[in-house]
């Protein structure tokens, strides 16, 4: 790096230090970080920020200095909605300041903004004062399924290919299905909650009355059909064989494991009876989009 | 001597494509001549903003825009970030791809803001170096706005005007004119706009922008807020007459109203440059409110917040 260069380096670095500085330009100005790349106090800079006929160079600063919080704090604002509802304003503009000091943007993209804030909301939690789920649980909940509506949203989906349908399934033979194995589709994201975090963050989108909502083990599937995310709430076996599923089992195996995780026994009629039924659902909202069978690998579909 | 626009073709009158008009241009297709994307909001998508996109790429041409090259910056080009800018503007056939004359991080952050770079040689001889390198990248028109600003440098050594006009000369690329970022900056930095306007490359514009601002009494501030004022649709007429003609796009990027609002601004301009004696004889709509340059108001109103763009997000659509 030339000097000039060097130069511009330590004035871009100075300047992103000082306008991002959480108390202020001047008090990012005065900082160590700032004084190790100039060594200015802000009575003095003038010396590196030239003075307007309104404003002097500090004033000038800090339309940069309240624009960078203010700004990301509102693009958080955007993604994450139902948390901001729960916070309140102020609250969430706190976190949010203090998520942007950990975890400032690298990325080129907004999108990426909001990526690590559920888990340094779970790592900023106060300590835990009652036993089971508690608010902090509750806000860190939502912002992990309003994160996830984010990724299925914008993230890879089944809208250019053929899913499977239920008729396709249909025609693998009922002593072969032990051996199948599911494509899920990769918009499919499954997620268990200790709060109905769902049926809160709908109540936000839609500008009703959201309230805070008493723990309830939730099971959820996330998918996106026809560009929108969609969510379907499920019981705990159903979540279970269709987790086994996307992790690649077969489901002779996924049934299996579902069954001793339950630790329950099963009637043949009425069980086979409810899978039909789930799998209707399931191939309905476009959660497979390819089948195999464990003894040729042959793909069907 | 370069053609007039360096020979790429005069759009009309574009608007900014933001999400919420989504609806009303699929099932409307309104009559406007092109549209501008903010790149960065379509370069990843997987989803409806990238299908959307598509569809309305088959019908109207398309430009990209970009808020995060960060040509200024010193740390190095993001490569991974032009290759997919690259891909893109193949896949929709973009008419050329602009970003702006800032930094906007250094160290490896990024602060979604469009940072002013010190107006000096070395700083001219590192642009015009990176520029080339996106140039070779891009293998399509590569066009550079000038920014609005907020600071000015005391280590700068020449006007703004002069170091756009030798940027684009000796790197070789296209001018996106934003006569409201020249308003904006001309206000905060003391400077005539006219000269500004007057002396830039005019065979290098390609394009205009126009927006509104916000007035904060003692200088302005670039919201992309409301409509565009009559001091800057006056600079838009001069630069029209000294390029002869320029692809011109609106750009409205918070409290945006219906799509037919934003339109129907943008097609203003074809009033101002109908008639250059006086193009404003007979228009009922003369200007917005706060046309004058700011004057010293309360101290409090410095310490307001108003963000300046960029900041445009494309929200989540969950059933």
């Amino acid at each position: 790096m030339t000097d000039s260069m060097a130069e511009l380096d330590r004035l871009q670095r100075w300047m992103q230090s000082v306008i991002t500085h959480p108390d202020g330009v001047a008090a990012g100005i005065d900082s160590e970080t700032a004084r190790e790349l100039i060594e200015i106090r802000s009575g003095s800079i003038e010396q590196v920020i030239s003075r307007s006929k309104a404003l002097d160079s500090i004033q000038r600063l800090h339309v940069y200095g309240n624009a960078y919080y203010a700004r990301l704090i509102d693009c958080m604002k955007g993604e994450f909605p139902a948390t901001l509802a729960a916070l309140g304003d102020e609250s969430f503009g706190g976190f949010v300041m203090g998520y942007l000091q950990s975890f400032p943007s690298t990325s080129y993209t907004l999108g990426d903004l909001g990526r690590e804030f559920p888990a340094y909301l779970a790592n900023s939690r106060p300590p835990r004062e009652i036993d089971g789920p508690d608010w902090a649980d509750f806000l860190v909940e939502l912002a992990t399924l309003e994160r996830v509506y984010s990724d299925v949203f914008d993230g890879p989906g089944e809208e250019r290919i053929t899913l499977l349908s239920a008729d396709d399934l249909s025609a693998i033979p009922p002593d072969r299905w032990g051996d199948v194995r599911l494509q899920t589709a990769a918009s499919l994201h499954l997620r268990t909650f200790q709060f109905p975090v769902q049926d809160y963050i709908a109540a936000v989108r839609k500008q009703e009355t959201a309230t805070i909502p008493q723990p309830e083990e939730t099971w959820l599937a996330i998918n996106r059909r026809d560009y929108i995310v969609r969510r379907r709430p499920l019981s705990r076996l159903p979540y279970q064989l269709l987790l086994q599923l996307q992790q690649g089992e077969t489901l002779g195996d996924a049934i299996e494991v579902m069954l001793v995780q339950a630790d329950m026994e099963v009637d043949t009629n009425s069980f086979a009876s409810r899978l039909q039924e789930w799998f209707r659902n399931w191939t309905a909202d476009g959660y497979f989009f390819g089948v195999t069978l464990e003894t040729d690998q042959s793909e069907t579909k | 001597m370069p053609e007039p626009r360096l020979g790429h073709p005069h759009l009309g009158m574009g608007v900014g494509l933001r999400s919420a008009h989504y609806p009303h241009i699929l099932q409307e297709q309104p009559d406007v001549d092109w549209f501008e994307i903010i790149s960065e909001n379509y370069m990843d998508s997987q989803g409806r903003p990238r299908y959307v996109l598509e569809q309305i790429a088959e019908r109207y041409p398309i430009v990209m825009h970009g808020v995060s090259l960060s040509i200024g910056s010193t740390d190095p080009l993001n490569h991974e970030y032009l290759h997919r800018l690259k891909s893109l503007a193949e896949s929709i056939d973009a008419q050329w791809i602009s970003d702006h004359l800032c930094w906007t991080g250094v160290a490896g952050r990024n602060t979604h803001d469009l940072l002013p770079v010190p107006l000096t040689e070395a700083t001219l001889r590192y642009v015009v170096e990176r520029i080339r390198i996106v140039q070779d990248v891009l293998e399509r028109p590569f066009v550079l706005e000038n920014p609005s600003s907020y600071v000015t440098f005391a280590c700068s050594e020449m006007p703004e005007w002069e170091f756009i006009t030798r940027m684009a000369e000796e790197a070789d690329c296209g001018l996106l004119l934003d006569v409201n970022n020249v308003y904006v900056s001309s206000v905060n930095h003391d400077f005539d706009p006219v000269e500004y306007i007057e002396n830039v490359p005019h065979e290098r514009i390609v394009q205009c922008h126009l927006a509104g601002h916000t007035n904060c009494g003692t200088h302005l501030i670039d919201t992309h807020d409301g409509q565009v004022i009559d001091p800057v649709w006056d600079l838009y007429r001069r630069a029209h007459q000294l390029t002869g003609g320029m692809s011109t796009l609106l750009e409205w990027d918070a409290r945006i109203p219906a799509f037919p609002v934003v339109h129907a601004e943008v097609l203003k301009a074809k009033q101002y440059i109908s008639d250059e004696s006086d193009a404003l004889d007979g228009m009922t709509e003369r200007h917005a409110p706060d046309q004058t340059r700011p004057e010293q108001k309360a101290d409090s109103l410095v310490a307001q917040t108003v963000v300046p763009h960029p900041a445009v997000l494309v929200e989540t659509e969950v059933e």
